[in-house]
């Protein structure tokens, strides 16, 4: 308990430096946010007015009233007003993004980490096998592929060329939104590209991580123990050494979260697909600064969770742990 | 000739026995194996150096990439056009004059890419340097000093590797405006070392309680002296595997994030290219020669860097060495109608 | 000369060879040696750091781990080779018959299941018609054999103290009552009280269970309490076989005398302790003659040529490889 205790303070010191950053950053360069909404509205704006606006940015007061503000209003959840959906807030764009992009992210991890590390078992019991020796070279080599790459590339086999797969979009625009079958159908369909680019570039990861720390198990003397005691194979590959090799991989997927949350911004560009990241894109090409600074806010906190939910993981499987 | 009696194995009558395999010697056995001595000019260098140069894997993705950074350092002579200026007409399919053919402002794409490489190697390698350096300082300071400085430091090499990177860098990226590939590269440099920063640390808190570290702190030697001569040598393997993995991974962001237009548009690289391409949609109109070449590219670098990685990996870790030897020792025992005891 | 009748030892050891391959050479850890087991014994295998006892430890118990390999040789167990079992007869081998102590308990226990788990599985794969409740009586047992609480039986091992840990692993290693177990360092990583506790139950229950045992250890003064006959190795062979009284008191091997005088004696006249100077050879290009001439303060000529073969001394009722013997 005191274990989690500890973890959790840390997440939230690590979100505090997130949020600060998220502060000084904009303060420290060149320029301020609020001036290019201020500039289109073309000097029509009495002084008052043009106060509002940078009230509603944040920028007025000391620089501390501005972070007790800017502490209060992440607390809140409101992130600010959008400047490319003027007057739009950003946080409703974010949740909306964000809940595609969990669903592309979340199927892909799944998938990623299961086959990775069946295949990373297989690979270090059969150690210097065919298998080991081919796959385990490829998986790594897939893994070094950024994302955008292998995207583009299935991207232009499989949609366009092939024409297999669509042009992009979460569902078939001609369904309205709900849980019936038609568009569940519709939404994994349109999703199978982006999950597989992400699904590509992350289960070599899994498998070299389960097949090393594998390998370092198998000479512990608890598993020569157990075999020297007869047990069958199964027994031994399961009870003794995945039960042990699952702690770190455990904790390696909450580190990678926030890398293949990455990854996946960019995935969404190539398939314009609506989730966080081509939201982003448009921010980013907009200078919408609110929506790219809760954009790094939402990740930051889903990382810490994720990281969160592995501790408790780690907790419940390592006995070590529950003191 | 002494008398036997019955308790010794000899008294016993016991024959040399039929059953028994006589064991082969050992030069033998190394020929069997297939196990031979590294080639006499290795002798000279350090015993690590030595394992990677014999490594298969790990020589070939140096030479790969010795082959990338030459073309890109050749450039110019490699080709006659400038990177920024129109070389022709727009989107002209490979050919003689234009190796890869021109994109759709018509410039020459084989010449972007050596001198675009140029500038993606730099960063990637830079960047990758860099974050080493920063991890290997970090790391030994906190592993050494412990305590206080321990504290302190772990807390920010543990924030460092939870906070996501790529939306850490957009938002810098964003406010800097556009971003030239040198400022990508610092970027990169000042968020990439906590993997480096963590293996070293716990590799640095291990050597620490080792003796020869004990007894130079008993002799009164300075504090840095110590990291540097007795520390440090061990951790060169550690160094040089968090040096290719920060390296992968600047290459890969500093491509993604020109990608998605974070980077300066004017500038010439791997990434550029990419933005460029998908701005022109060039696969939809079929100019597969704009996006193509820059892709190779960077997977090039990358699947080089993995396979020195794969080597400094079994260097480190004497378990996966001993897995290429698995095959022959496997072979051995069928063919004396043996099974293997464990693995 | 009198016949009775000769029993056969329950573990001979005949030309045991084990090398280490690495990635440019190979080590020769164990050159062919040959030594036996009796029924109920304890055979002590002592020598120095690097010697090769461990690796013939677990050569005998088929546990040879990579990059090691047993070359040739011959270990007959009950008359039957045990370096030709298929995987079947291995299994019922091991355990059944013999099972193994490791040196460092906490690293002998799996961390993550219960220590009742550890010791009934091996029971129930062995022993299936004893089900789940006979494998944990049969475990409730042997936690008292070895005087553990069994109210601890579903502690996990980092809740158990060192000596408690390597009780544990004697218990497991008990469990199927097999007819010899051999052990690797068993006491070396615990301190001397509970050293001696440790000892203390070993045997009482090798007497109250009859089993034979191989006690590895680099403690010579340990060996000499417990075992029936001692064998020193050098460097990858055995160079002298004796029984516990008289291996000290009269040593063959000059190796073995010079072990002897490097212990310091409780009791009696201070002494200059004498090392032993040299190194050891090494095992990847191995000297022709004996191994030990380098280091001897009596070699001969003939000893830097041809390797003394091991023989016995009905005088010394022992065996030794010495050309000074002869």
């Amino acid at each position: 308990m005191i274990f989690l205790l500890r973890r959790l303070a840390f997440y939230l010191a690590a979100l505090l430096v997130a949020i600060t950053l998220n502060f000084f950053i904009p303060r420290l360069m060149p320029g301020d946010p609020s001036a290019r909404i201020i500039a289109s509205f073309q000097g029509r704006l009495n002084e008052s007015q043009v106060q509002a606006i940078r009230q509603s940015y944040g920028l007025t007061g000391s620089l501390w009233e501005q972070y007790l503000t800017y502490l209060g209003s992440v607390a809140r959840l409101d992130f600010g007003i959008s400047t490319v959906q003027f007057p739009e807030p950003t946080a409703s764009l974010l949740f909306y993004g964000a809940g595609w992009t969990l669903v592309l992210v979340g199927i892909a991890i799944f998938f990623a980490f299961i086959i990775g590390s069946l295949m990373g078992i297989h690979a270090a019991w059969h150690r210097g096998s065919f298998f080991d020796s081919v796959f385990t070279p490829i998986n790594v080599i897939l893994n070094a592929f950024t994302p955008a790459i292998v995207a583009l590339l299935l991207f232009y086999a499989f949609s366009l060329e092939l024409k297999w797969f669509p042009l992009g979009r979460a569902h078939d625009p001609n369904l309205m939104p709900g849980w019936y079958p038609e568009f569940i159908l519709s939404v994994l369909y349109h999703a199978t590209l982006p999950v597989l680019s992400i699904f590509l570039v992350s289960f070599g990861g899994w498998h070299l991580g389960m097949r090393n720390v594998m390998i370092n198990l198998l000479n512990e003397d608890f598993v020569v123990l157990a075999r020297a005691k007869g047990l069958s194979d199964q027994r031994v590959r399961y009870r003794y050494v995945a039960r042990n090799a699952i702690l770190p991989q455990i904790t390696a997927l909450a580190l990678s979260i926030g890398f293949l949350l990455g990854g996946a911004l960019v995935t969404e560009q190539v398939f314009n697909y609506p989730g966080l990241g081509k939201f982003t894109f448009t921010a980013i090409q907009s200078r919408d600064y609110s929506f790219i600074q809760g954009q790094l806010l939402l990740l930051t906190m889903s990382v810490l969770v994720a990281n969160l939910v592995s501790d408790i993981a780690n907790v419940i499987l390592d006995p070590r742990l529950r003191r | 000739m002494s008398e036997l009696t019955q308790s010794s194995p000899l008294a016993l009558g016991a024959q040399p026995d039929t059953g028994a395999a006589l064991a082969p010697t050992q030069l033998e056995l190394m020929r069997e194996l297939g196990v031979k001595p590294r080639p006499g000019w290795t002798s000279r260098l350090s015993p690590g150096l030595a394992a990677f140069v014999t490594n298969g894997k790990g020589m070939a993705g140096v030479v790969i990439l010795l082959i990338l950074v030459l073309t890109s350092l050749c450039a110019p002579l490699l080709t006659d056009f400038d990177p920024k200026r129109r070389a022709g007409k727009p989107h002209v399919e490979p050919g003689y004059e234009h190796v890869l053919g021109t994109t759709r402002m018509g410039k020459d794409v084989f010449t972007q890419l050596v001198y675009g490489g140029r500038v993606s190697l730099a960063v990637g390698f830079g960047a990758g340097i860099a974050a080493a350096m920063i991890g290997l300082a970090i790391g030994i300071s906190a592993g050494y000093f412990g305590g206080r400085v321990d504290d302190i430091l772990s807390f920010f090499v543990n924030v460092v590797l939870v906070l996501p990177g790529l939306p850490l860098i957009i938002v810098i990226a964003t406010m800097v405006e556009e971003a030239s590939p040198l400022v990508i590269g610092l970027v990169l440099a000042l968020t990439g070392w906590g993997w480096a920063a963590r293996t070293i640390r716990t590799q640095t808190l291990s050597l620490r309680t080792r003796e020869f570290v004990l007894s130079a702190e008993l002799m009164g030697e300075k504090k840095w002296r110590i990291i540097l001569v007795e520390i440090f040598p061990n951790m060169l393997s550690f160094v040089m595997g968090g040096f290719v993995l920060g390296t992968i991974a600047a290459i890969l962001a500093e491509a993604a994030l020109e990608f998605i237009g974070l980077g300066d548009p004017n500038a010439v690289t791997w990434g550029t290219m990419l933005f460029w391409a998908q701005n022109n949609l060039a696969l939809q109109s079929g100019a597969w020669w704009e996006i193509w070449p820059p892709c190779i590219a960077i997977m090039l670098t990358g699947a080089a860097l993995v396979l020195v990685n794969f080597a400094v990996d079994e260097i480190t870790n004497p378990q996966l060495r001993a897995s290429r030897r698995i095959g022959g020792i496997r072979r051995f025992l069928n063919r004396r109608g043996r099974s293997a005891d464990v693995f | 000369m009198s016949s009775s009748p000769v029993s056969r030892p329950l573990m001979e050891v005949r030309g045991l060879t084990v090398d280490y391959v690495g990635e440019t050479s190979v080590a020769r850890a164990v050159n062919g040696i040959d030594f036996d087991i009796r029924e109920g014994e304890a055979f002590g295998l002592a020598g120095e750091s690097g010697c090769g006892k461990s690796t013939v430890a677990f050569a005998l118990a088929r546990l040879t781990r990579l990059p090691g390999l047993v070359s040739g040789g011959s270990v007959r167990f009950g008359g039957e080779e045990v370096l030709s079992f298929g995987k079947a007869r291995l299994k019922a081998y091991r355990w059944r018959e013999v099972s193994f102590v490791f040196q460092s308990a906490m690293n002998a226990l799996n961390p993550v299941i219960p220590v009742s788990e550890q010791i009934m599985d091996v029971i129930e794969t062995h022993e299936p018609r004893l089900g789940e409740k006979g494998a944990r009586a049969r475990a409730v047992e042997m936690f008292e054999l070895v005087g553990i609480p069994p109210a601890r039986l579903d502690d996990y091992p980092h809740q158990f103290s060192g000596g408690m840990r390597q009780r544990i692993c004697i218990a497991i290693a008990l469990a199927l009552k097999p007819r010899l177990i051999i052990m690797d360092e068993p006491t070396t990583a615990l301190d001397v009280v509970v050293q001696r506790d440790i000892i203390e139950q070993i045997v009482e229950l090798k007497a109250q269970l009859g089993f034979s045992v191989l006690f590895i250890t680099h403690d010579l003064g340990l060996m000499i309490e417990f075992c029936d006959r001692i064998g020193v190795m050098y460097s990858g062979e055995l160079v002298e076989v004796a029984p516990a009284s008289s291996i000290l008191t009269n040593p063959q091997h000059p190796y073995t005398k010079a072990l002897g005088n490097s212990f310091p004696p409780l009791t009696g006249p201070r002494q200059r302790l004498e090392g032993i100077a040299g190194s050891p050879p090494d095992l990847r290009m191995l000297p022709k003659g004996c191994r030990f001439a380098p280091r001897c303060p009596h070699a001969m000529q003939v000893c830097a040529d041809t390797a003394p073969e091991l023989r016995f001394y009905p005088a010394q009722q022992s065996e030794a490889a010495c050309h000074l013997l002869n």
